[in-house]
């Protein structure tokens, strides 16, 4: 462990006394620590967007849980990362996603890569309790390069972010308000090659099937399925 | 306790569209004083003696938050006035732009002194549209008599969303970006408006501001109560004989406010707070309005025995599903399922397990929601829950009867 120099910040993470740099997030110092929290709309080539709380930690004296991934650390801090209360949370945010999931993980391409099941399946979150409901929007498969399918959308915003940020481009936006938000281009329409340039770095950074490239079926081999507790 | 004139001292008295009015009135005395014969810290000083907390809802020391954004090293600073009086049943808000508008501008200018901001904005709620000439009107008068030293208002009116209201929404607004709440840390004393120091402080919040000055700390915090400074402006409807503005010291009951003034009868609840706030029984009217026992932004809807608290709850829910900004995902799919859970109680099919979920779901909510929204918006909900579980039986009892 380096020695405490200046702007080295102690905290105690699950009880033990960890060491990181000003500025450092939370869940940066837990990472450097070897304690994994579980994100979803985190990536760690883009800055904090905190839109999905899955990663929220309990922090002594704060009044809610925090989200790790654009919390920075203060010295003193006592953080728990695993109690009972912020798995609860964390699983119930999970249950509260595939509520409104489309019920196709059996088919669909993303298969063992998808960090939502991932997710879900670290927490064992079962299916929900409620049945609400779902997002139902038609496949977008205008453009030669990239198909949307926004009912698997868990708006994250990673590919907002990704666009802006990594791409230079300003292509995609949300529109709408609370439940029927939704990723967009321009005015709500298709994403077409006229305003993008297929880049795909949306689509590496999208943790669902939401975003994929257009292949013809059966050309490429798709990754194992995941078993789902359910 | 009797009727407090702090506040409202101005409304009624003054012509709000003439300057002279005001000034008959001591009207930019403060502002006088606080930039003749204080320094910006002294000022900072005062507000933080006053003990005055903010109305907006949260409470948060005002002088705290001035002395933030004084510290913070920038050249540029915003005073923004937060005028979007979104929250439901509230209207002193408009009351005072209407009756007062000289004094918030005062109270502005005297704020953008103390913390070294040289532009102020006032968030306008879309709906006061009708408001915007007036205190335009009120802006230039001001300005061409050379009160403002060189401080400069702006009026910026908002497009209608409930988040709005949200200090880091409103801002994003302001920006002329989608009403959208940000992350906290930074805070707006240290990053706010375009990243730069910003005070925000309500409109009732800004109107103690010239009286702390002109008459000393010293006399503020001999009103109220040991942590809830001054009087407090509320906004009464629903069953009442007589609904409107009042101006009471804090600390006063409930009742004073609900029976007495108001003249309520046979009272079932009263929601304090709007939508966001807290549902209080008939047998709780007895409560002191502070900080320290039930406030909320100054709304206060009263029900009478008529009304089924299952239907508030319900149409409550539905308001904040609908003006949920859909960013985090525990407010953007948990309104939601709440309120599919709600029209499943409403046509009887709902289960003891429902229940039980809409408590497992409101506690995640209040503890992972981003913003305020999120994280209070189960509070009705709880509320009826705990002291009127009674009417949610009723619409349960034929599957109760059924299974136990």
């Amino acid at each position: 462990m380096a020695k405490p120099g200046k702007g080295t910040i102690t905290v105690t993470i699950n009880g033990s006394a960890a060491m990181g740099s000003e500025g450092m997030t939370l869940l940066e110092l837990a990472r450097q620590s070897g304690i994994e929290i579980p994100t979803l709309c985190h990536h760690e080539e883009l800055s904090a967007i905190g839109s999905c709380r899955i990663c929220v930690v309990e922090v002594e004296g704060a009044r809610t849980l925090v989200a790790s991934c654009h919390t920075p650390i203060a010295p003193g801090m006592v953080i728990q990362t695993h109690s009972e209360k912020v798995l609860a949370a964390r699983r119930m945010i999970t249950e509260l996603l595939l509520a409104s999931h489309p019920d196709s993980c059996l088919v669909c391409d993303k298969a063992n890569r998808c960090q939502l099941r991932h997710v879900a399946t670290d927490l064992e979150a079962a299916q929900p309790q409620v049945r609400g409901r779902k997002r139902c929007y038609p496949i977008e498969d205008v453009s030669p390069y990239i198909k949307r399918d926004l009912s698997k959308c868990v708006l994250c915003r990673r590919c907002v972010a990704a666009c802006r940020e990594m791409a230079g481009q300003n292509v995609l936006h949300m529109a709408y308000r609370g439940f029927n938000s939704k990723v967009v281009v321009d005015t709500d329409r298709p994403l077409d090659k006229e305003v993008c340039r297929d880049c795909d770095i949306c689509v590496n950074v999208c943790p669902t099937g939401a975003l994929s490239l257009v292949e013809e079926s059966g050309s490429k081999k798709k990754g194992k399925p995941l078993f789902i507790k359910g | 306790m009797p009727e407090a004139n702090i506040v409202l001292k101005n409304c009624g008295v003054i012509d709000p569209a003439r300057l002279d009015s005001y000034l008959a009135e001591g009207g930019f005395e403060a502002l006088e004083k606080a930039s003749g014969a204080m320094t910006p810290a002294e000022v900072v000083a005062e507000v933080k003696a006053s003990g005055l907390r903010g109305r907006g809802g949260a409470g948060f020391p005002v002088g705290l938050k001035w002395g933030f954004t004084r510290q913070a090293p920038a050249e540029i600073k915003y005073v923004i006035c937060n005028a979007d009086e979104g929250e439901v049943g509230t209207f002193k808000d408009r009351y005072i732009l209407e009756g007062d508008p000289f004094g918030l501008i005062e109270a502005m200018a005297i704020a953008g002194y103390a913390v070294g901001a040289g532009r102020g904005f006032i968030y306008l709620r879309a709906e006061y549209h009708f408001l915007k000439d007036k205190l335009a009107g009120a802006i230039t008068q001001a300005k061409e008599k050379g009160l403002l030293g060189g401080f400069e208002i702006e009026i910026y009116e908002g497009a209608g969303a409930y988040v709005c209201g949200e200090e880091m929404a409103l801002m994003e607004s302001l920006e002329g970006k989608r009403g959208e709440v940000r992350y906290k840390p930074p805070f707006p004393p240290s990053r706010g408006l375009w990243g730069q120091p910003t005070v925000i402080n309500n409109v009732e919040t800004l109107m103690s501001i010239p009286r702390i000055i002109k008459n000393g700390a010293g006399w503020f915090t001999a009103i109220g109560t040991e942590k809830s400074k001054g009087s407090k402006v509320f906004s009464v409807s629903g069953d009442v004989g007589k609904p409107g503005v009042y101006e009471l010291e804090m600390g006063s009951p409930l009742r004073e406010l609900v029976e007495d003034l108001a003249q309520a009868q046979d009272t079932k609840a009263v929601q304090m707070g709007g939508a966001t706030g807290r549902l209080l029984p008939g047998a709780m009217l007895d409560t002191s309005l502070d900080f320290e026992n039930v406030l909320g932004a100054g709304s206060v809807i009263v029900y009478n025995s008529s009304r089924d608290m299952v239907d508030i709850v319900h149409r409550n829910l539905e308001f904040l599903a609908e003006e949920s900004c859909g960013k985090c995902a525990p407010c953007r799919e948990g309104t939601q399922l709440m309120v599919v859970v709600f029209k499943r109680i409403l046509a009887g099919k709902a289960k003891e397990r429902d229940i039980e979920f809409l408590k497992e779901l409101a506690t995640t909510m209040s503890l992972t929601s981003l913003c305020g929204l999120g994280q209070a918006a189960p509070s009705t909900l709880l509320d009826s829950l705990s002291h009127f579980e009674d009417a949610y039986r009723a619409r349960m009892k034929d599957i109760a009867g059924a299974v136990t």
